[in-house]
């Protein structure tokens, strides 16, 4: 074999080697080996059929969280580790120049919207969306970020937030 | 001593350049560690590797001259034991910045030594051909072997003890080289010939700077990618990349089948290019499939620093001098690599980090894991990724100890599952846009490959 063969033959190899390599892993996904992006919180997110208290109160959150991000227009991740604690709440509404005012108007149309949410899951009878929605309108914000957390006892043993209705509430929930 | 040649020079002068070369590689594999010890940055712990290779690209030359001006015995000997003491002062730093003032003065040393050696091998092997080849066969074993090595005793010892079982092999080097620098001590014999040194071979050289530039981004980004991203051990990195210098020697067996030096140098970049782009595009962060890009990688190396180093050296005297250019080109391909790497990648570390947090989080949002399991297991990661912030996130404990309920333990599985998927895929997409430039800087080289006529030997 000639060395000039040869010579074409190595810039061959290493040309085929690396196309193949290449192409075999964009065909795997390797270009589109990246985080998930993020659902946009203004679009409606379908609930799926709840069970128990624990999935409606899952789903309540995720939807307050979803409204109340739309408000804020950030994205309802962003917002969910902004309220895990204070200091992380402080560092959120410094970034974008919120006052707490802003932040519970926002979260108090989130918890809004997560009714209206349940109701058109059929996950709360219409009866209790109604006097729920006046209630939630008015709450203030740490106790707006409670039921975004922790939707569930608050549902779950609800004359902590409604009182002697609480037994009514239970009734009413699947 | 046999067939003239005193076999106890040859083994010092050999040790003395593998030793130093290996130097500009050992500390990738502890780089992870230094990076948490010395409580530094990605773009700080990297100027631990800068450092060395910018002083040896800026003292190769000089070196080179200054041992054929008081006679490389004493430039050799001085040498080594300046980049003992030095590798002293490296192991027991506990700041960065006496850390690197350290490596500055290594490279130093380093850079007298490997010049001098190829000055000095000549007259003890008997030919120049022969002292060309045990020069850059030392100095390629050095290279490849560095990773592993530092890997190794980084993860049974410490990452100062990289620098300090360097002390003692310095010194033992340099003792056989004493008698050379005595004899010229004794006998006041000077090279004079400075002024007939001809020019440096320009393309080979720029090739070689652009070629080197992608090998440190594939050696760099690799092990920060095995160690920081996918949480390997330092051990376990060092026999991952390993690969990389097995594929090497199969590039040396295939070298000598083509004589054609412009055609190996083509070949080699596009392989290393080619290496490079496919870590690009992993499909999953999966160990094994760093391997094919890796053994592309190794091939390639091997058969372009070869054939460049070659061509830079054929027919040009003195061969130190030239050496000194080579050593240059090299190392300052690898600054200017990491130098235009690791902005990018530190940049896009940040990037990835929100994008693979927010996606964690709507992974944990949307999991069927009990609500109020689900609030302890964000804020635990929350915390757990505040107290990593500006490194590649891992979650590590967090979700332990996992429920004893089984059926909460199953979701709870899942939940951790799809979480360090997201951050594994932040992590290894953070590295692409930096390994494609590596590729690209690869391609690059086949430029002053192509336009040069004098590459074939």
């Amino acid at each position: 074999m000639s060395s000039g063969l040869r010579s074409q033959l190595l810039v061959g190899a290493a040309i085929v080697s690396a196309v193949v390599l290449v192409g075999v892993y964009l065909a795997a996904g390797g270009s589109s080996y990246t985080p998930e992006k993020t659902q946009d919180p203004c679009k409606h997110r379908a609930w799926s059929n709840p069970e128990s208290l624990g999935e409606i109160a899952n789903q309540f959150s995720v939807s307050a969280l979803d409204g109340a991000a739309c408000e804020l227009g950030v994205s309802r991740e962003e917002l969910a580790q902004a309220l895990a604690t204070q200091e992380a709440r402080e560092r959120f509404t410094e970034r974008y120049g919120i006052s707490d005012a802003e932040l519970a108007r926002a979260i108090r149309a989130g918890l809004v919207r997560a009714i209206a949410d349940a109701e058109d899951a059929g996950a709360l009878s219409p009866l209790i969306a109604g006097p729920l929605t006046s209630t939630v309108e008015d709450i203030p914000l740490n106790q707006a970020i409670e039921l975004i957390q922790n939707a569930r006892s608050i549902l779950g043993s609800a004359e902590s937030f409604f009182g002697p209705a609480g037994e009514l509430l239970e009734e009413f929930l699947p | 001593m046999r067939d003239g040649v005193p076999q106890p020079r040859v083994a010092a002068l050999a040790l003395a350049v593998g030793i130093v070369l290996a130097d500009s590689s050992i500390v990738v594999l502890a780089l992870p560690d230094i990076y948490r010890d010395l409580n530094t940055s990605v773009a700080g712990v990297t100027w631990v590797l800068i450092s060395f290779n910018l002083v040896m690209a800026l003292a190769a030359v000089p070196a080179a001259l200054l041992a054929r001006r008081v006679g490389p015995g004493r430039t050799a000997a001085v040498g080594l034991a300046v980049f003992a003491g030095a590798g002293l002062a490296c192991g027991v730093a506990d700041q960065l910045s006496t850390l690197i003032v350290a490596r500055c003065v290594q490279a130093l040393g380093g850079a007298a030594a490997v010049t001098a050696a190829l000055e000095l091998l000549p007259a003890t092997v008997g030919s120049e051909r022969r002292a060309t080849a045990v020069w850059a066969s030392a100095g390629a074993t050095g290279a490849a072997l560095g990773p592993a090595v530092g890997g190794l005793l980084t993860e049974l010892i410490s990452w100062q003890s990289i620098f300090l079982i360097q002390v003692p092999i310095a010194l033992a080097a340099a003792a056989p080289i004493l008698a050379v620098a005595k004899h010229e001590a004794a006998t006041g014999i000077l090279q004079t010939e400075l002024s007939r040194t001809g020019r440096p071979h320009l393309w080979a050289n720029l090739a070689l700077a652009m070629v080197s530039a992608a090998i440190a981004a594939a050696l760099f980004l690799l092990v920060l990618l095995l160690i920081e991203g996918w949480r390997l051990t330092p051990i376990g990195a060092a026999i991952i990349v390993t690969v990389m210098p097995l594929a090497a020697i199969v590039g040396s067996r295939i070298g000598p089948l083509v004589p054609s030096a412009k055609a190996r140098a083509a070949a080699g970049a596009i392989f290393v290019s080619g290496g490079l782009a496919g870590l690009a595009y992993l499909p999953k962060a999966e160990v094994a499939l760093t391997l094919p890009p890796q053994v592309l990688i190794g091939i390639g190396l091997s058969l372009v620093l070869s054939a460049l180093t070659e061509t830079a050296l054929a027919g040009r005297a003195p061969q130190a001098i030239h050496g000194g250019w080579t050593i240059s080109a090299r190392h300052a391909g690898v600054v200017i690599g990491l130098l235009a790497l690791t902005p990018i990648f530190t940049a896009d570390i940040a990037d990835q980090r929100e994008e693979a947090i927010d996606a964690g989080t709507a992974v944990i949002l949307d999991s069927q894991v009990n609500p109020l399991l689900k609030i302890e297991i964000a804020q635990q990661v929350g915390d757990r990724l505040e107290d990593e912030k500006g490194k590649v996130p891992t979650i590590g404990a967090v979700f332990e100890p996992l429920p004893a309920d089984p059926e909460e333990r199953a979701e709870v599985v899942q939940l951790r599952d799809e979480l360090q998927d997201q951050l594994d895929r932040g992590a290894t997409h953070a590295f692409s846009p930096s390994f494609l430039l590596g590729a690209l800087l690869g391609l690059l080289a086949l430029l002053p490959i192509g336009l040069s006529r004098r590459v074939d030997l």
